[in-house]
């Protein structure tokens, strides 16, 4: 094993001195640790999507410890740019790059072409042949159901407002999952969903969640990336589901719960490949099961009752007892869209642009 | 004031200037532009500080480092250009910046006495901008008198007032010098300093070059005093008046109607015509519809009503570059702003109209060279002191700016010169240089209408005077037997 | 006390000189931030001269963020040589790009390169008539040029964004990934600006087209008439109208002519990099705001504007190389920051000169 990894190093760092002539600081011999990069498009403190990948960067570093030296590079635009900051972290020796933003898929799929010894993961992105090439994602709408069943439960006013940020599948996808979990547990309840246009914008998403609790909406569910809907929810006195960040410490009044994702094991999974040179090139999409996708602890505004039921749902899920996109399933104006003992298929799924019934909003052109 | 000395990015402004002032005198302060007056005063109401020199007042020393303390000390200062908040009343101006609560009855009460006790009539309950330029410098003077100015310096008072007004004026001077308080009166025009003051200091070029008692001096000696050389004033010289051509109307105005910037009527059915070689002067003061007069003959006013011919062809009016085209001149009252781009090179103000036609543009492009050759000859052709062409004209001294202005202008031979206060604020050798001009200009056939408030200037310069009174030519009177007593009385609105 | 006092004349010397120390006192107070924040300042240096200059591969990556910077920059000192205070070059730049994005979508496969030229059109038009909405309003109605630019600016963008996310615009793609994630169309091939390779160093066709249209913008001011009456302007609307000058006509040629250059930049953005219209990443750019800074420390002068921008891509782009867990980006752009600073600070002494007054001792006579 130990022979295998350094042939593999030698024939690497050889690979590299060929494809980069003036790269200095190369991880040359077996002492030196392998180095990761990953690129945010936003802040590392954005209190969301951003912070929770730089959470999965820190939890590598803690597991893998000296063997791994990891760096990172935050606010990146979305443009000509990206792929000079890739050259930059290729020259710096780095081995393994995540990208975090769909908008960086484009540099990233020439890097990986340009640099066929470093490895190339981006999130959210799309497949592609390239042999250095991965995408990794996961199931999101069946943590989204069961923060739905929390939210279901605790709205007095049955309306829960959406703070959306862009109309895409991924996001219409998690809207219908909520709406699914909430009215699984609450038939009257409705929500409301507000198009942002942005992932991360604390402005607006706070704009947009302060209308919804004007417009009567006693739950406010976040779908972007930073934590401002949660200020107003406080402002408000009214719940709050996050997304993609466990932020429960720091709104613990009107915290619910959120549906988060576990990066941090699937990156010391792929860093780990990497030194040990078993990395092979895949398109993960991880989901409850495996425990990539789960949902954030209770806050106190979750009962007991609903914590049983919530956890109960979760196991049949993981057990495979229940398939949240299930039939009969009725669109938004009442007719039936899945039958009875039919399910939405993965590739419906993956393009899916219409809202389940329960849902009060539309999907812009 | 002691060996006074102030330096400016090595120009010595003043050169080891001494003085003094004594209580209950008026004290002119006499000198071209550029003489260091300016500055002086400056020194001593704290604006600037002095790189030598001592200042003592009532015999014990002090040192000013902001008006401030120049205030602190009694001296008043009333600039040329007036620091009044227009929409603040008269009171509220002149208690402005003092610690003391305001109470408005009071002060107005205090405010119309110390106004009465030395001829200085203003409502104290008026708003500023309601006020003509003369009450408002009324309200600069009562303003230092408030604060219990003993001496009060004025720089260059009668600038801005009708000889009526400026009477009034020294009037208000001698009052308070009878108070026992002492007044600086800064200017550059001698009658002014002859009629006020009780003695004078001239200044050249930085220094003192003498102070003398009034009463035992002559206007001609100031003048070669502050000019440094024997100064010969040719206007009047009959001989060498120009010829006028009676056949060529070279401007004709008729029944004339514009509005001022604000929309309200200025010039109210002018009948007007100025001959090939004659220079008819149009008296009045200033806001009767000179100004709007003037700028609706050179296209930069529009017209409400009324014609205006150049040499015979009538003009749409509706564009400045039209009466350049047709031959027209114009010296705006505003110099440095209208006349000219200030931080603009001389050589560029020398081309500011003719930019637009061969051989200083081909095209579209800008010929440098031609530039350079124009400027090269105008500064020579009419003395003008610039370091080099391309000088900021902002930094040139008033009277090279308006030769900047007269060479571009007469270097285009126009038909009509109109000429707005042309030597206003100009020292007594560029007043000399400037009307010599104006007379040159007419000889060679063109027609100059001046416009000026300046009865002396309009009688020694012109052929005929209209006086213009609320937008109406008043009556017209022919130099030979022009009396400053009627023209006077018809500029203040008497028949 | 100190106090600034304007100087009368600029002596020549200074304009050499007062950048240099501005660098050099930036420099060296970077030194003591560096040192401060736990890294080494000349090994930090060291990083940015060699990730922004010294190799062909660092240069040309310099030279691609200079040139959307380029533009922006030439808009803005266009404008603001008049005195018009064209703040839209963000907005003009993005409209460059959808006109631009567009005709290359249309014409791109059946036209090839010729599209090209007619992707600078449309990029100079788009940006040319967007900016000059608020020049009607600052000409003819006396309308504040900074508001309504900056007005224009989020309109631009709430205009891109539409197009790409709540529409089915021609722009958008609507297949492929384009229905997992809304995004443009890419461009045809035809339609991708041709780069200059030097060896290792890659000069984008943009930033050529850019440098000539610099000084073709230096020119225009300095040897045409319509320069002349600019510089008059700027200096005094009120003699430029005496002197018989078009102000109001003027004023609207040259905020067409700066959203002009901002379009051309937008045009050169989609044509030579990004190759889509990409609403979401122009909107991060901040393109057009950096013109302004740009501008301002050029002197308003269009061959500076060039190196100037070249200097600010380096600066950016090896900022982004200097950041990571140990320089947050915070770090990079205080230090950023603080090199304009240093410059303007410059600026200010060129401009002006520090006195101190001293007051002299009671009794003494000099």
């Amino acid at each position: 094993m130990k022979r295998k990894l350094l042939v593999t190093l030698l024939v690497g760092s050889m690979l590299t001195a060929a494809a980069c002539s003036d790269s200095k600081k190369d991880s040359g011999s077996s002492g030196s640790p392998l180095k990761a990069a990953w690129i945010y498009v936003g802040p590392t403190n954005d209190g969301g999507w951003t912070t929770a990948h730089d959470n999965g960067r820190k939890a590598v570093e803690a597991a893998l410890g000296s063997k791994v030296l990891t760096t990172f590079k935050e606010n990146v635009p979305e443009g000509p740019e990206v792929a000079q900051v890739i050259d930059d972290l290729v020259k710096d020796g780095n081995k393994i790059i995540f990208a975090t933003s769909f908008g960086f898929g484009d540099a990233m799929l020439a890097a990986a072409k340009k640099y066929p010894d470093v490895k190339f993961e981006h999130a959210t992105g799309i497949p592609n042949d390239t042999p250095n090439w991965s995408t990794y994602y996961g199931a999101g709408e069946q943590s989204t159901y069961l923060a739905g069943m929390a939210a279901g439960k605790a709205t007095k006013s049955n309306t829960i407002g959406f703070v959306a940020p862009f109309p895409i599948p991924e996001v219409v996808r998690h809207i219908n999952a909520y709406t699914l979990g909430a009215r699984s547990v609450n038939p009257q309840a409705t929500v409301k969903v507000v198009w942002i246009n942005s992932w991360f914008d604390p402005a607006k998403e706070r704009q947009a969640a302060e209308s919804l609790v004007s417009g009567g909406a006693d739950i406010i569910a976040s779908g972007g990336d930073s934590p401002a809907p949660g200020d107003a929810a406080k402002a408000a006195g009214v719940g709050w589901t996050g997304y993609d960040s466990d932020q429960g410490a720091n709104y613990p009044d009107v915290w619910l719960t959120a549906a988060i994702y576990d990066w941090g094991s699937y990156y010391t999974k792929e860093v780990q490949a990497v030194i040990d040179g078993t990395w092979a090139k895949g398109d993960y999409y991880g989901n409850i099961a495996d425990g990539f996708t789960t949902i954030a602890p209770y806050g106190k505004r979750v009962d007991d009752a609903t914590r049983a039921l919530i956890d109960a749902k979760k196991a049949d899920i993981i057990a495979g007892k229940f398939d949240i996109f299930a039939g009969p399933i009725n669109d938004q104006s009442g007719a039936e869209k899945v039958a009875a003992g039919k399910s939405i298929d993965f590739g419906e799924q993956m393009s899916i642009q219409w809202f389940v019934e329960g849902v009060d909003g539309e999907i812009p052109a | 004031m002691t060996g006074i000395t102030k330096q400016f990015s090595g120009v010595l402004a003043n050169d080891d200037v001494s003085f003094d002032v004594r209580a209950g005198e008026v004290h002119a302060l006499l000198g071209e532009n550029g003489a260091g007056k300016s500055t002086l005063s400056n020194v001593l109401s704290g604006l600037y500080h002095p790189d030598a020199g001592t200042i003592h007042i009532a015999g014990r020393r002090v040192e000013l480092s902001s008006p401030r303390d120049a205030i602190a000390c009694g001296i008043g200062m009333v600039h040329q250009h007036f620091h009044l908040v227009p929409t603040f009343t008269v009171a509220e101006n002149i208690v402005l910046g003092e610690k003391r609560p305001f109470r408005r009855k009071e002060t107005e009460e205090r405010i119309r006495a110390l106004g009465e006790e030395f001829g200085l009539p203003v409502d104290p309950a008026a708003k500023v901008w309601q006020l003509s330029v003369g009450e408002q410098q009324r309200v600069e003077i009562l303003k230092a008198l408030e604060r219990q100015a003993t001496v009060l310096i004025l720089d260059e008072p009668t600038a801005v007032l009708t000889p009526q007004e400026s009477e009034t004026l020294f009037a208000t001077l001698r009052a308070m010098a009878r108070a026992g308080r002492s007044v600086v009166f800064i200017s550059h025009k001698l009658d002014e300093v002859m009629a006020v003051s009780d003695r004078v200091t001239v200044l050249r070029d930085g220094r003192n070059v003498g102070t003398v008692e009034t009463a035992t001096t002559s206007p001609r000696e100031l003048a070669n005093l502050m000019v440094g050389r024997e100064v010969v004033f040719s206007a009047d010289d009959h001989a060498n008046r120009p010829v006028i051509d009676r056949e060529r109307v070279v401007l004709r105005t008729v029944d004339l109607h514009a509005d001022d910037s604000r929309g309200r009527p200025a010039v109210r059915g002018v009948d007007l015509s100025v001959c090939a070689g004659e220079i008819v002067a149009v008296c009045g003061v200033s806001g009767n519809g000179q100004r709007e007069l003037a700028e609706t003959i050179c296209g930069t006013r529009a017209r409400t009503s009324g014609e205006v011919f150049i040499d015979g062809v009538a003009t749409t009016g509706r564009d400045p570059r039209e009466a350049i085209e047709m031959g027209v001149a114009h010296i705006p009252e505003d110099r440095l702003h209208t006349g000219l781009a200030a931080s603009a090179s001389v050589e560029h103000n020398l081309v500011l109209k003719s930019y637009r036609r061969p051989p200083i543009s081909k095209g579209p492009l800008l010929q440098h060279r031609a530039i350079r050759k124009n400027a090269q000859e105008l500064i020579e052709r009419f003395g003008i002191k610039t370091p080099d062409a391309h000088t900021s004209t902002r930094l040139l001294s008033g009277g090279n700016v308006q030769k900047v202005l007269l060479a571009r202008e007469l270097s285009s031979d126009p038909h009509v010169l109109v000429a707005a206060s042309p030597t206003r604020g100009l020292d007594v050798g560029a007043i000399e240089t400037v009307r010599g001009l104006l007379l040159d200009a007419a000889r060679r056939g063109m027609g100059v209408l001046l416009i000026t408030e300046d009865l002396e200037e309009a009688i020694s310069l012109s052929d005929r005077i209209v006086v213009m009174f609320a937008g109406r030519l008043a009556g017209s009177v022919d130099r030979d037997n022009a009396d400053i007593t009627e023209i006077g009385l018809l500029m203040g609105g008497n028949q | 006390m100190i106090r600034l006092e304007r100087r009368a004349s600029f002596p020549k010397w200074l304009g050499w000189v007062i950048p240099i120390a501005s660098i050099a006192a930036a420099l060296v107070a970077g030194a003591l931030l560096i040192l401060v924040s736990g890294n080494d300042p000349l090994d930090t240096y060291s990083r940015i001269l060699d990730r922004a200059f010294a190799s062909g591969e660092a240069l040309s990556a310099t030279l691609i963020a200079a040139t959307p910077l380029l533009f922006t920059g030439l808009a803005a000192a266009a404008a603001f040589k008049m005195g018009v205070f064209n703040i839209g070059g963000q907005g003009q730049f993005v409209i460059g790009t959808v006109t631009a994005a567009w005709t290359g979508l249309m014409w791109g496969d059946s036209l090839g390169k010729a599209v090209i030229p007619l992707m600078i059109l449309a990029g100079v038009l788009g940006g040319a008539l967007w900016a000059a909405i608020a020049g009607v309003l600052r000409a003819w109605l006396n309308t504040n040029e900074i508001i309504t630019t900056l007005m224009l600016n989020y309109i631009a963008a709430n205009l891109a964004s539409w197009l790409i996310f709540n529409s089915r615009s021609y722009w958008r793609l609507l297949s492929g990934s384009g229905l997992q994630f809304p995004q443009g169309k890419r461009l045809p091939e035809g339609s991708d600006w041709p780069d200059l390779s030097l060896g290792s160093l890659v000069l984008p066709c943009g930033l050529l087209i850019g440098t000539a249209v610099a000084v073709g913008c230096w020119a225009l001011y300095r040897h045409t008439r319509f320069g002349f009456e600019v510089s008059i302007i700027s200096d005094s609307p009120e003699a430029a109208a005496y002197a018989g000058m078009r102000t109001k006509r003027k004023v609207l040629a040259v905020i067409a002519l700066s959203g002009g250059l901002a379009g051309l930049g937008g045009a050169a953005d989609v044509g030579n990099f990004r190759h889509v219209l990409d609403p979401k990443g122009l909107n991060q750019s901040g393109y057009g705001y950096a013109g302004i800074v740009i501008a301002a420390l050029a002197r308003l002068n269009p061959i500076a504007v060039v190196f100037v921008a070249v200097l600010m891509g380096g600066l950016s782009n090896a900022g982004r190389s200097l950041q990571g867990p140990d320089f947050p980006a915070g770090l990079v752009g205080t230090l950023q920051g603080m090199v304009l600073f240093f410059a303007l600070g410059g600026e200010v002494l060129a401009r002006y000169r520090i006195r101190r007054t001293v007051r002299i001792p009671e009794g003494v006579t000099v």
